[in-house]
């Protein structure tokens, strides 16, 4: 099992396993890639059929000629992620700056607090925050789900405050001896030496949004506003029966992140490691 | 530094910090603070002015609804039954990942993907596969001669079946694990080999210990993420068949949006607060005697 001897095995008995799973995993991704490309009467076969007679893209017309807004939806989600994605970098390496270079007691006192955010869970704060957004008018907008990431999100503040800390403190000193101040200290020694870290947050922070169901479905009421995972919601109730479009919509909410995905692995694999290898 | 200067440092402390305070405290503290406040009110709306103070009587209530049991115990399945089931088959993933064969970053990406699926399409593709009519997997099973299972449609498969789900998208549980793995030093299982321990025996005597304080991570993640069940529940059966799926957040969302009655949800939520804290409080005490910081001997 671990690499050390790997002689209990044979190699044949390795890759079988590993197929075996891997049947498991893509194997309903792969269903769902047949079922699109089939008509629609196709899918009411049985036994159904494993793969599509012929190649078609019909179900993608019918989902669009049923539900006319989703290219709508397409452009919201893609709309309020990267909205999310701007505010996330800029208030959370900000934020961080402070919680990784300042010495005052007030730090030692605050940082337990943004870990301890991070355990608050969040279907606790559903109504308490529903209660709030209806307060100040911000339900059936998109407020709700853009102006907190602008505030520092404890989980980004959190990645960047890590990798902060591995940024010697002697290139501080020598910006300070040429007369800097703090600010200058971070935007032009700190942020600069952080791309890494950046790259790993816009691609965490727009694959989070973009994952995001319970804040949109809670907050945005008005269909013309809805992001494509509340959407999709909507016409599972619309078109339960019309498969092949049903997982054309599907796949259009994978395709972004599949491809976000095939160029960023790296980044997203060191994201999730990072904030869970900590505890 | 003298005085005036630490003072002034302390002031652009805040000043670089002010995004999260405002941040804490709009969106954590107020909500929190009046949610205190309204759940022992009888507001039923969320901008109601017209209330008054109704004591204990929200919880009072909560616990006399004779769904409040049910979504209870359907909950704690989840915990009690999901969280090990989870937990266990995230390990057994990242060790078959860990294997040392050629292609294996292909497998790993394979293995990750669905965890990158968007809840609602992951909902609608478990609804083509598990058709009890159409889907692949009956056909699958028909093959082997099992008649029609009707997966999404029986009381006693519904939960079983949102487990899988949740085994399914467990994608980041295994990387983290994965890096734990890959983290314990090879000489130590070279030294167990040497005493004569078999693969099995390094496995409880050198890996568990090693990857316990992982196990621990997301062993709460998990229970806190499954006390929270509802997304899962709402998409694929609404909760159902006959309250199969109902859990302790749905029955919040439904005082909130279907009975209109805010504070009885404002009640639950502190409720569930609670229980989750208590849970984690207790895991983490527990836990003391089966995680192994390396370091502290």
């Amino acid at each position: 099992m671990n690499g050390s001897a790997g002689t209990w095995l044979s190699r044949t008995g390795k890759y079988a396993l590993l197929t075996a799973a891997l049947i498991l995993f893509a194997g309903p991704l792969a269903w769902m890639l047949s079922t699109m490309l089939k008509t629609k009467a196709e899918t009411y076969e049985v036994p159904p059929s494993l793969l599509p007679d012929s190649i078609n893209f019909e179900a993608f017309n019918r989902l669009f000629d049923v539900q006319p807004l989703m290219w709508r939806w397409i452009q919201n989600s893609f709309a309020i992620s990267i909205l999310v994605v701007i505010g996330v970098i800029l208030s959370s390496s900000v934020v961080a700056y402070g919680f990784s270079r300042f010495t005052t007691k007030f730090k030692d006192r605050l940082f337990p607090i943004v870990l301890m955010t991070m355990m608050i869970p969040p279907s606790v704060m559903m109504i308490p925050s529903y209660v709030l957004f209806t307060k100040l008018h911000w339900v059936d907008t998109w407020l709700p789900l853009i102006v907190p990431a602008w505030l520092g999100g404890a989980y980004y503040i959190f990645l960047f405050r890590q990798f902060f800390l591995t940024i010697p403190q002697e290139l501080d000193e020598a910006t300070y001896l040429d007369g800097g101040n703090r600010w200058t200290v971070f935007a032009r020694v700190i942020l600069p030496l952080s791309k890494p870290i950046v790259v790993t947050t816009v691609i965490f922070a727009f694959v989070n949004s973009w994952l995001d169901f319970l804040g949109p479905f809670l907050y945005i009421k008005n269909n013309e506003m809805f992001t494509l995972s509340v959407g999709l919601q909507l016409l599972i109730g619309q078109t339960s029966q019309d498969f092949p479009a049903l997982a054309a919509g599907a796949f259009i909410s994978i395709v972004p992140i599949g491809i976000l995905f095939l160029f960023a692995q790296r980044y997203i694999v060191e994201g999730v490691v990072l904030t869970g290898s900590k505890g | 530094m003298n005085n005036r200067l630490r003072k002034y440092d302390t002031f652009v402390f805040f000043l670089f910090i002010a995004p999260w305070i405002i941040g804490f405290s709009l969106f954590f503290l107020v909500p929190f603070g009046t949610s205190v406040f309204y759940a022992f009110t009888d507001a039923r709306l969320p901008g109601s002015v017209d209330y008054s103070f109704v004591g204990l009587s929200n919880f009072k209530d909560m616990l006399d609804n004779p769904i409040f049991g049910k979504s209870l115990l359907n909950t704690l399945y989840f915990v009690v039954v999901g969280v090990p089931v989870v937990t266990a088959g995230m390990l057994i993933l990242a060790l078959l990942l860990n294997l040392n064969v050629k292609g294996i970053a292909l497998y790993r990406t394979f293995y990750y993907l669905p965890t990158l699926v968007p809840i609602v399409a992951t909902v609608i593709i478990w609804r083509l596969v598990f058709n009890s009519e159409f889907g692949i997997l009956n056909a699958g099973l028909s093959v082997f001669g099992i008649g029609k299972i009707d997966w999404l449609g029986s009381e006693g498969l519904i939960k079983p079946v949102i487990i899988l789900l949740q085994v399914w998208i467990s994608g980041s549980g295994v990387l983290i694990f994965l890096a734990a793995l890959k983290n314990v030093p090879r000489h130590l299982y070279e030294a167990v080999r040497i005493d004569g321990a078999n693969r099995l025996q390094a496995f409880f005597k050198i890996t568990l210990p090693m990857i316990s304080p992982s196990i621990l991570f997301v062993v709460i993640i998990q229970t806190m993420y499954n006390f929270q069940m509802f997304t899962e529940a709402l998409l694929l059966s609404k909760g159902g068949p006959n309250y199969a799926a109902y859990t302790f957040v749905y029955n919040i969302y439904k005082s909130a949006f279907t009975d209109l009655q805010f504070s009885m949800a404002m009640a639950q939520s502190i409720f569930l607060f609670a229980l989750i804290s208590l849970v984690t409080f207790v895991l983490m005490k527990l836990s003391n005697r089966f995680v192994y910081y390396e370091g502290e001997k």
